[in-house]
């Protein structure tokens, strides 16, 4: 499966899209995908301080990497949760480069722009005359961050994929 | 003989709390087992154990029945039409920048599904769509299982059922359960809203989180009208605004929602198979209200009341100041099945409490819903903090950890009200 293809199924599965099409989700996976190519481009300008730490395996949810206050914090079970997934699919990922991808999501978090990329996506959430407002689309960030994180880490899969397996959804 | 009561309520309690019986089943057995020890007559009149135990308790929740099972037609309605899932896509799709936005609107939403029909079938109708969209914009599970949780239980002074349940129970009329249940709802809005704030207020949690075993819980269903979105708020208007009575102000929630969703050709088959879904989403409820009632007429008897009110009534503070601070402390007994649950041996112990002339009617009135809104949130055992937090990927322990500091304030709040009010 493609990123785009992933995307479309991250989106899928995030809730407010069960009853959009297949075409208009795979046109804002697009354009998420887009967009992080993009932040990805731009210069390293802030400085993160990150931490590690165990506990990122909980029941129900791997938590690979959050960012708190500044701080990012990598979660070391979850990352070799991840590696041995990759390892049982073949695919040659190492702690490092996973690592990278790690705290760059958490980067990409922090320089998107959600407004800004809600208005590339363009969705209508209320039309009154010529009044149209704005809408969120839930799950874009995620996508664009995971691109951006692809982009920085030079991880041999994507973290779509990555993610995806982890979900059991590959 | 009020010692062995105890004696018997303290063994119903454990075998309520290790699982060795569903709640009702034993309450069942403790309301035969109350009459027997108080000496009723097997056969005879009201006060006999065939005639007033089983067949008159029976039936005594008659009138919370018909409101439970009609709260949970109009809660299958809800979710079969799609107006629950379009109010929460279109928080998230209108505050999604904003989790604090988007948790907020759930919140309202959920007090909206708490106040048609409550315990798991609200949760599911707000968490459903609304605890995943919370994750997926930065709230953490816990909290965003707790917004579901806290929302529905400060829509629990607003639901109709309630009201009925308060009002048969202890024979209080609807208009005094109204008057406390009114004076309630502030109390748990604002404490409920200043538990999302705190939660929210360190901004979205942005992660690389992957939810594992995700539920297929979610239907796909259309988007309903704009106009149909009020649904909620039409029992609830029709009850407080217009003072209808409880059925027909439920009943035309549901003609609103059919006539504003559903095509003619349609009506017939999606009311029907709305309303056996209602039955099914009812029934663990009703099998309660059953035993609750027999439970009710067993404390009632004569022999029973004599015994128990002056232990009752020797433990139970006069002082306001104390009957705040001695309720107050006691709230972890309406948790895990305890004996203040409302909806188990609590309903009993408020039935003592009145018939004993223990305290005012409306204190106790004041106390069960005190007590009901920390249960409704709180508690570990509870279907809805099961579901809400299970879906969320959280243990349900977890969940009462969060809540528990918040929901012992409105429970305080409730006792600090009646006591100035009704005592
Ligand atoms: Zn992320």
């Amino acid at each position: 499966m493609n990123d785009l293809e992933l995307a479309v199924g991250l989106l899928r599965d995030t809730p407010t899209h069960e009853n959009r099409t297949g075409e208009q989700l795979r046109s804002w996976a697009q354009t998420a995908l887009e967009y992080g190519d993009e932040l990805a481009e731009g210069p390293d300008v802030e400085t993160i301080h990150v931490i590690e730490r165990e506990g990122g395996v909980r029941k129900g949810e791997v938590l690979l990497a959050e960012h708190q206050r500044g701080t990012v914090i990598v979660y070391t079970d979850a990352l070799r949760r991840t590696e041995e997934v990759a390892r049982s699919r073949g695919w040659s990922v190492t702690r490092e480069s996973l690592r990278r991808a790690a705290v760059a999501h958490e980067v990409a978090h922090h320089r998107l722009d959600v407004r800004e990329l809600n208005r590339r996506l363009g969705h209508t959430a209320a039309r009154l005359g010529p009044f149209r407002l704005r809408g969120h689309v839930a799950g874009a960030d995620e996508i664009a961050a995971h691109r951006f994180a692809h982009r920085r880490s030079g991880l041999a899969v994507s973290p779509l994929l990555l993610t995806a397996a982890l979900a059991g959804r590959d | 003989m009020g010692i062995a009561i105890l004696i018997l309520m303290a063994i119903g309690v454990v075998l309520m709390l290790t699982r060795i019986l569903p709640t009702a089943f034993a309450l069942a057995l403790l309301a035969l087992g109350i009459a027997v020890i108080s000496g009723a007559p097997l056969t005879g009149g009201k006060e006999s154990i065939l005639t007033g135990v089983l067949q008159n308790g029976a039936v005594t929740l008659a009138a919370t029945m018909i409101a439970v099972l009609l709260g949970s037609w109009l809660g299958s309605l809800l979710d079969q039409t799609g107006i629950g899932g379009t109010l929460v896509r279109k928080i998230v799709e209108f505050g999604g920048e904003r989790p604090a936005v988007v948790a907020l609107g759930v919140f309202a939403v959920s007090i909206l599904c708490g106040s048609i029909t409550g315990s798991a079938p609200a949760a599911m109708l707000a968490g459903v769509v609304g605890i995943p969209a919370m994750i997926a914009v930065g709230l953490r599970p816990v909290a965003a299982a707790g917004t579901v949780l806290m929302g529905i239980s400060a829509g629990s002074p607003l639901e109709l059922p309630v009201w009925q349940f308060m009002s048969d129970a202890l024979g209080a009329p609807v208009s005094e359960v109204r008057t406390v249940m009114i004076r309630l709802f502030p109390i748990a809005l604002v404490v409920g809203i200043a538990y999302v704030l705190v939660q929210t207020r360190r901004g979205a949690r942005h992660a690389w989180a992957v939810q594992l075993d995700r539920p297929k819980a979610r239907i796909r269903r259309g988007d309903a009208p704009w106009y149909a979105l009020a649904t909620p708020l039409v029992p609830i208007v029709l009850a407080l605004g217009l003072t209808v009575p409880i059925v027909p102000s439920l009943l035309a929630g549901v003609i609103y929602a059919l006539l504003t969703t559903t095509k003619w050709g349609d009506l017939n088959e999606r009311a029907l198979r709305s309303l056996y879904k209602g039955f099914e989403v009812a029934a663990p409820p009703i099998a309660l209200f059953v035993a609750i009632g027999m439970l009710l007429a067993a404390v009632k008897l004569p022999g029973a009341k004599t015994a128990l009110t002056p232990i009752v009534s020797a433990i139970s503070p006069a002082a306001p100041i104390w009957f705040v601070v001695v309720f107050a402390a006691l709230v972890p007994l309406c948790l895990f099945r305890g004996p203040l649950n409302v909806f188990g041996l609590g309903a009993g112990v408020a039935g003592v409490l009145v018939t004993g002339g223990i305290y005012p009617m409306t204190a106790v009135v004041g106390l069960m819903a005190s007590y009901n809104q920390v249960f409704g949130v709180s508690d570990p055992t509870s279907t809805q903090t099961v579901w809400a937090a299970q879906y969320a990927g959280v243990r349900p322990e977890r969940s009462m950890l969060s809540t528990l500091p918040f929901t012992w304030v409105v429970g305080l709040g409730g006792m600090v009200l009646t006591a100035v009010l009704y005592l």
